[in-house]
């Protein structure tokens, strides 16, 4: 799984680092630099190719389009993340606390209950049984 | 007014259940006892004629002591009561993104990229948001490119204009105490010296370079234009940097 990241980073940087290159070549160029940048051209092109191929071994890779937004803002994607943690964590946290919550409740109930309708109470428990602790 | 109270709701039974749905209440006396048999058996819809499977128990609304009393759900092992974070194996990840601060920036996330990567990129067009909503004609294969074709990419002699210039400048690069340089080849922008330790020194030397590199430029120019020996650049513009 990593080692398709890895074949498909080094084929991106090698693909920036030529374009790279060409923008030098470009930005002050000289008739003798013509070769060189028709050789960059066909560069570009082979990269291309490379990055096309890489596709296919990375069909089934999905990004959520959040991540694209903090890119598009100029934003480390890895806050993404962090702040995907710390909603699942906070989430969780308060799902554990509605549970212990309700729970506490239930058995204050059943207790109150039980000395209110001692009867009706013993035909419950009979029906549902004794309720394990949760 | 008792009358009234007992006409109205000491009516017949056909028109007591259109009173008691009409007020939105239950009945007000209590349900009548249930006969004996039917209270030990738990209650279960009678087999119709043709049916041959076994009499299904009616999950809904059973005829117990307790009105509405329902099956209670299948409990689920995996709850928010559990620590999902461990369950899932992602201490590790926690730790390294929350444990740790992560730098604002996408150049901290991507250090070795060229150009100037922390503006929005809606600013120059260069946006995913822009590459999703309208994606570039695809399909076609690459084919290099043939010599034909290739000479719609000659270029003239000389510099870039000046409108173009600026998607050459590179972010200030930051210091960092372990001085790794890497050597890259012929940088547009002036690299990083030895002597350039001090940041107002670099930016003053970054401020100046360009204008000084345009200086000298024109200069040369006004040099070559007024010589005699200067052989005369092919008709147009000599510094344009256009394609033909």
């Amino acid at each position: 799984m990593a080692e398709k990241f890895d074949n498909l980073e080094e084929h991106l940087e090698k693909f920036i680092e030529n374009i790279r290159q060409m923008g030098i070549i470009v930005s002050d160029f000289q008739p003798s630099s013509q070769t060189g940048l028709n050789q960059k051209l066909n560069f570009m092109i082979t990269g291309l190719q490379d990055i096309e191929k890489c596709r296919q071994q990375l069909h089934d890779i999905h990004v959520p389009l959040e991540a694209f937004e903090y890119i598009d803002q100029g934003r480390n994607p890895q806050l993404y993340t962090k702040e995907c943690l710390e909603r699942a964590l906070a989430k969780n946290e308060q799902v554990k606390g509605k549970i212990d919550t309700i729970t506490k409740f239930k058995s204050l109930l059943i207790t109150e209950l039980g000395k209110v309708f001692p009867e009706e109470m013993a035909k419950y428990k009979a029906i549902h049984g004794d309720d394990p602790p949760s | 007014m008792t009358e009234i109270f007992s006409t109205l709701f000491g009516q017949t039974d056909a028109q007591a259940p259109q009173g008691s749905t009409a007020l939105g209440f239950g009945p007000g006396k209590p349900p009548p006892p249930l006969p004996q048999t039917q209270s030990s058996v738990p209650a279960q819809i009678p087999p119709q004629h043709g049916d041959e499977g076994p009499p299904v128990r009616k999950p809904g609304v059973m005829n117990e002591p307790f009105y509405l009393l329902r099956e209670l759900p299948v409990g689920n092992d995996l709850t928010g009561n559990t620590n999902l974070i461990t369950h899932y194996n992602l201490e590790h990840a926690y730790n390294k993104f929350c444990g740790k601060k992560v730098k604002e920036k996408l150049s901290n996330f991507l250090p070795e990229l060229p150009g100037m990567i922390d503006c929005p990129g809606v600013q120059d067009g260069s946006s995913l948001r822009s590459l999703i909503e309208k994606p570039p004609v695809c399909g076609n294969s690459f084919s290099p490119l043939t010599g034909a074709l290739l000479t719609g990419f000659r270029l003239h002699t000389g510099p870039l204009p000046e409108q173009y210039r600026l998607m050459h400048i590179q972010p200030p690069k930051k210091k960092s105490k372990h001085k790794h340089r890497h050597h890259r080849p012929q940088d547009p922008m002036p690299p990083e010296t030895p002597s350039d330790s001090d940041p107002k020194k670099k930016k003053k030397k970054r401020d100046d370079d360009p204008e000084r590199k345009k200086k000298k430029k024109d200069k040369k120019k006004k040099k070559n234009r007024h010589s005699p020996d200067h052989p005369g650049i092919t008709g147009t513009q000599p510094n344009s940097n256009s394609l033909r």
